[in-house]
């Protein structure tokens, strides 16, 4: 046996990767076709299905109704992944540039609040947003600020708020992790040779923090694309997203078949995206030379 | 502007300290125009901090930084008139050879044909036409170096600074790359601050040299002179090979004499001058100015230091042959003398010896030095 081993170099490559390979296939990978095989299938008027193949699923997603909100969602989804960099980028850099011990503290506080269940913490926004009982209306009302309470629940405001503060870690940390590779002494060596500081930046600093722009921009975009929880709480039951729609056929309408069908778009979506994104954006951040 | 007479570099008692530690303490020195000036120290020495306050990468915190005349003050980098060749070259990984070169030009906003022009004629200079389009990354080290070194030099700076840009370069590509960065600096007639802890290679390239240690500077002269006549104990430990025999001083003044453990009596070239009769001192001598005799054809009389001792050691170097001496004291002495003189003049190991050397090329230290 040992013998073998050492001889098919591959066959131990296979060996250590049967565990891990198992549970994908168990877990993963026939899932993903029991939602793919359901998406062609009929539901039956008692919540079950009937095994006769049709493509109705694929033309109801295509409904007017639907479809908007499935636009809707793409755009929070870039909103999200949009306003995470505008705020991310700007921390990260800022971490990076700490000393090293200020760093891994500075890491860990951001990490700290995901201890606690996302649910709980987007429960909190809304004791903060709620129109009429959340406290920032509540004492900027109080303050004689405001005569009527702003516009802060239950609207796209709301959900990108809340996504956002959920996945705004997903950015910083890759675009930190990139940023801290950057040997200080180019940035000498940019300004040695006459670059002024938004030079340095703009020619040497964001091309070598492009890898990590872009992989935050995916690991921010995805999950927002499929959120649910978020819009379901701060979208306050007036704004959905496709998330919400999905989580309905499954545990409402009972028509698994169509929300098969929408969770295979939504994939399909996030697929062409994901390859479109590193065609372009990632093809530039492999010239950092990583 | 280039007026021989205002150095280039002037630095005028200057001290950096970072915190509690004194990295730089009251250097002063004048660099030539066109000179090849070498910072040569251990790390930690402060010849690093000196060449970053030059370039502007740090600020002194007492004295004054002179770039042809002009006090420097809190000018960063970029409105200096110098450009740096980094350890390990800091090339942008991001961009091609060529628009390596081309940054700084860019950056000053040189039209672009121009700047094509002037990335041509660097790349020859430096021989790498046809790596324009190549990534650092695709570059040996000695590439690299060369293309770190056409990017400063395109800008046409007063003065090129270089921190120990051969530092990670193998040995033999070292050595070619001394010889060519020499030829390069005697073509563009550039003055070249250069910082390295290694003494040989400062001795090759350098019209001088600047000894540093614990931020100071203890000597500054042209090879041969700091070679040859040390002033303190760590000048003469620290560049080349030497022989130090623990002494205590008989006589100072004109003749300067020293009696050694074993009690044998020295004459000396040089002492230092705080030295007084009675000290405890250590004799310093070049293994090359040393001579083995056996005890019936030793000289008698002259200028000659006679010491006794044991060959413990031979070891064959090819050009020379290596004998290591004992003397009686608990000290020993290298001693190398060329092979091909016959087979007579080859001393066994055990054998009785009388090591031989010129008084004048003792040179006498205090020991704390």
């Amino acid at each position: 046996m040992n013998d073998a081993l050492r001889r098919y170099p591959a066959l131990r490559a296979w060996l250590l990767l049967a565990p891990s390979f198992l549970w994908l296939l168990l877990f993963f990978i026939i899932p993903l076709g029991i939602i793919v095989v359901y998406s062609f299938l009929q539901r039956d008027v008692y919540g079950g299905v009937v095994w006769k193949w049709s493509l109705d699923n694929y033309r109801r997603v295509f409904d007017p109704l639907y479809f908007k909100t499935f636009l809707y969602s793409l755009w929070i989804a870039f909103l999200t992944a949009f306003f995470s960099l505008l705020f991310g980028y700007p921390l990260a850099y800022f971490i990076a540039t700490r000393p090293e011990k200020t760093r891994n503290a500075l890491v860990l506080a951001l990490m700290i609040p995901f201890w606690t269940n996302f649910l709980v913490r987007t429960y909190a926004w809304l004791t903060l947003l709620r129109t009429n009982t959340g406290l920032i209306n509540v004492w900027l009302m109080q303050w004689g600020l405001l005569d009527k309470p702003l516009p802060l629940f239950g609207n796209t405001f709301a959900i990108t708020l809340g996504l956002v503060y959920g996945w705004m870690p997903d950015m910083i940390l890759p675009i930190y992790a990139a940023l801290e590779q950057i040997d200080h002494r180019l940035l000498e060596a940019a300004e040695d040779l006459y670059a002024s500081g938004w030079q340095v930046f703009r020619r040497v600093i964001w091309p070598l923090s492009l890898p990590g722009v872009v992989a935050g921009t995916m690991l921010v975009f995805i999950p927002s694309l499929g959120a649910f929880v978020t819009p379901a709480i701060l979208g306050g039951g007036k704004r959905l997203m496709i998330g919400n729609v999905i989580t309905n056929q499954f545990l409402g309408a009972h028509d698994w078949p169509f929300g098969s069908a929408l969770s295979v778009l939504m994939m399909a979506v996030m697929l062409l995206a994901t390859l479109v994104y590193f065609r372009t954006g990632g093809d530039r951040a492999g010239q950092g030379g990583l | 502007m280039s007026d021989a007479s205002v150095p280039a570099v002037e630095l005028r008692d200057v001290v950096k300290r970072f915190d509690d530690v004194v990295a730089v303490d009251h250097v002063s020195l004048q660099i030539a125009p066109g000179e090849f000036f070498a910072l040569l120290g251990p790390s930690g020495s402060g010849k690093t901090t000196t060449l970053r306050m030059i370039g502007g990468f740090e600020l002194p915190t007492e004295g004054e930084v002179l770039i042809e005349g002009e006090p420097q003050g809190y000018k960063p980098p970029y409105q200096r008139p110098v450009n740096t060749v980094f350890q390990n070259y800091a090339l942008f990984p991001h961009m091609t050879v060529a628009q390596n070169i081309a940054f700084g030009l860019e950056m000053r906003g040189v039209p672009k044909d121009e700047i094509r022009r002037r990335v041509g004629e660097m790349l020859n200079l430096v021989r790498l036409s046809g790596y324009e389009k190549r990534r650092p990354h695709q570059l040996s080290g000695g590439e690299q170096q060369r293309v770190a070194l056409a990017r400063a030099l395109i800008n046409q700076p007063k003065v090129l600074l270089l921190d120990e840009p051969l530092g990670a370069l193998d040995l033999k590509l070292r050595k070619a790359m001394q010889l060519e960065l020499k030829a390069i600096q005697e073509q563009v007639g550039i003055t070249f601050v250069y910082v390295t802890h290694d003494q040989e290679e400062a001795i090759t390239m350098a019209d001088r040299i600047a000894v540093m240690n614990h931020g100071r500077v203890l000597q500054v002269g042209p090879p041969p002179e700091v070679y040859e006549q040390p002033r303190t104990l760590f000048v003469a430990d620290f560049i080349g090979e030497t022989n130090f025999i623990p002494v205590e001083v008989l006589r100072v003044g004109s003749t300067v004499e020293v009696l050694t453990a074993g009690g044998a009596r020295l004459q000396a070239g040089w002492a230092e001058p705080s030295l007084n009769a009675g000290a405890p001192a250590v004799a310093a001598v070049r293994p090359e100015r040393m001579w083995l005799h056996r005890p019936n054809t030793a000289p008698e009389g002259g200028p000659w230091n006679r010491v006794e001792g044991i060959v413990r050691h031979v070891i064959y170097h090819g050009l020379d042959i290596r004998y290591e001496i004992h003397l009686a004291g608990e000290c020993s002495l290298h001693v190398r003398l060329p092979v091909g003189r016959g087979d007579a003049d080859v001393f066994q190991r055990g054998e009785h010896v009388i090591v031989v050397w010129p008084s004048e090329a003792t040179r006498v230290f205090r020991r704390d030095s």
